[in-house]
């Protein structure tokens, strides 16, 4: 037999065999390892702070992307600086480069946690998501809050998270009744998860 | 650089590298295939030499075959493959006149660096031609924007327009391109036939003229 005819029926049982194992995207095919989830979720390891996000963000972390994935009318009104909208069901399909950092979140967290454990699924090492979503980021940058009865410890922390603040167009607040804190949480409306 | 080797290598130029050594590749392979030779490119056109095809084709189906299984054995990450959007009418034109001009000159942009890189003349002109046309088409793109980015319809695969599982057009591809190679090949043996009998000597047996014959064309 010839080495073309050879190749010529390689090639046919090849693509023969195709129909039979389903597609060739990994995204349909992920692997959960639930133990090793389990064990990143309980060493905190699953999820920042928005202060932390903003620091990133803010130092120009190296290979940092941010995605949103919060319907597009709550992206296009309100979103992190840099982030960029992709919705869960094309998570599996956007192109991460090995050694960038994603940082997931949606309005108020649990939507990007199930983002996470989609992108952990395929196989991405390098992925969290922001505990508190959007409102953790509106109340924590955006309108951070020192109580009128602040320790010296607690001073301290908002002299620096005021700053972060103030980089991203933010409005911190001194003097505030400690129960009147975090107000900005509880006045957005919850419209999605 | 595309994926899986764009970005491989951020702080560094390995992806460049990888290019490289692909592209001098897929130049040596042209010309092994004798794919630096206007006559043999040109001979596609009157179809006495279906080289070209059949080259075309073998590649097409050894990518295919080699990104469909990579993907599904895990070792090539398929959604970070770059798929060019579809733009239908400008891409219409753009390969009207991209088969005017690979008949006229006998050489594709590829093939012609090929030829060039052989010292052939034909190859450094067509090569001359083709980055005078970038040239003038960057030059009058403000004119031609509004064309070149009409009917644009994103990225199509065929699975996704046949409606097709991604391992059914594979095998539909595969039989497609093993009918065309067999078509080719019965087109070749009756051009070579035909050849052969035109300047077949008196009372020579048909065996004997059809291999007078390829060694007349070739």
């Amino acid at each position: 037999m010839s080495r073309r005819r050879q190749l010529g029926k390689v090639a046919l049982a090849l693509g023969a065999a195709a129909p039979l194992v389903g597609s060739p995207y990994q995204g349909d095919h992920a692997r959960i390892d639930v133990a090793e989830l389990a064990r990143i979720v309980e060493r905190r390891e699953d999820h920042i702070s928005a202060v932390e996000l903003a620091e990133w963000i803010r130092k120009g972390k190296p290979g940092l992307r941010v995605f949103d994935v919060r319907p597009q009318a709550e992206y296009d009104e309100l979103h992190v600086p840099t982030a960029q909208r992709v919705s869960l069901d094309s998570l599996g399909t956007v192109p991460v480069v090995p050694g960038e950092t994603i940082v997931l979140y949606s309005t108020a967290g649990a939507h990007a946690a199930q983002g996470w454990v989609f992108l952990r699924a395929l196989g991405h090492q390098n992925v969290v998501f922001l505990a508190g979503g959007m409102y953790e980021w509106m109340d924590q940058v955006m309108s951070p809050t020192l109580a009128i009865d602040a320790t010296d410890r607690e001073r301290a922390a908002f002299t620096r998270v005021a700053e972060l603040s103030r980089y991203f167009g933010g409005l911190p607040r001194t003097g505030v009744p400690r129960g009147e804190q975090a107000l900005t949480a509880g006045q957005l409306r919850r419209r999605s998860c | 650089m595309i994926a899986p080797y764009f970005g491989l290598d951020p702080s560094g130029h390995a992806d460049l590298w990888i290019a490289l050594v692909i592209g001098v590749g897929f130049g040596f392979t042209l010309e092994r295939a004798g794919l630096g030779n206007a006559r043999k490119l040109a001979g596609q056109f009157y179809l006495t030499d279906l080289t070209v095809l059949k080259v075309m084709l073998s590649a097409i189906v050894t990518a295919m075959l080699g990104a469909f299984w990579l993907g599904r054995s895990g070792v090539l990450d398929l959604s970070r493959v770059y798929v060019p959007e579809t733009f239908l009418a400008p891409q219409l034109v753009g390969g009207l006149v991209f088969g005017a001009g690979f008949a006229l000159a006998g050489l594709c942009p590829g093939t012609s660096c090929v030829a060039a890189a052989t010292g052939s003349g034909d190859g450094a002109m067509v090569m001359a031609g083709m980055f005078a046309g970038v040239l003038a088409t960057g030059s009058l793109f403000a004119p031609l924007a509004s064309f070149y980015e009409s009917t644009a319809m994103g990225t199509r695969t065929l699975p996704q327009v046949l409606h097709l599982p991604y391992g059914v057009v594979v095998l539909l591809v595969v039989a497609m391109a093993l009918g065309a190679f067999r078509l080719s090949e019965w087109i070749e043996r009756r051009h070579a036939g035909g050849a052969a009998r035109t300047i077949q000597p008196a009372g020579a047996t048909p065996s004997t003229g059809h291999a007078a014959g390829v060694g007349g064309v070739a």
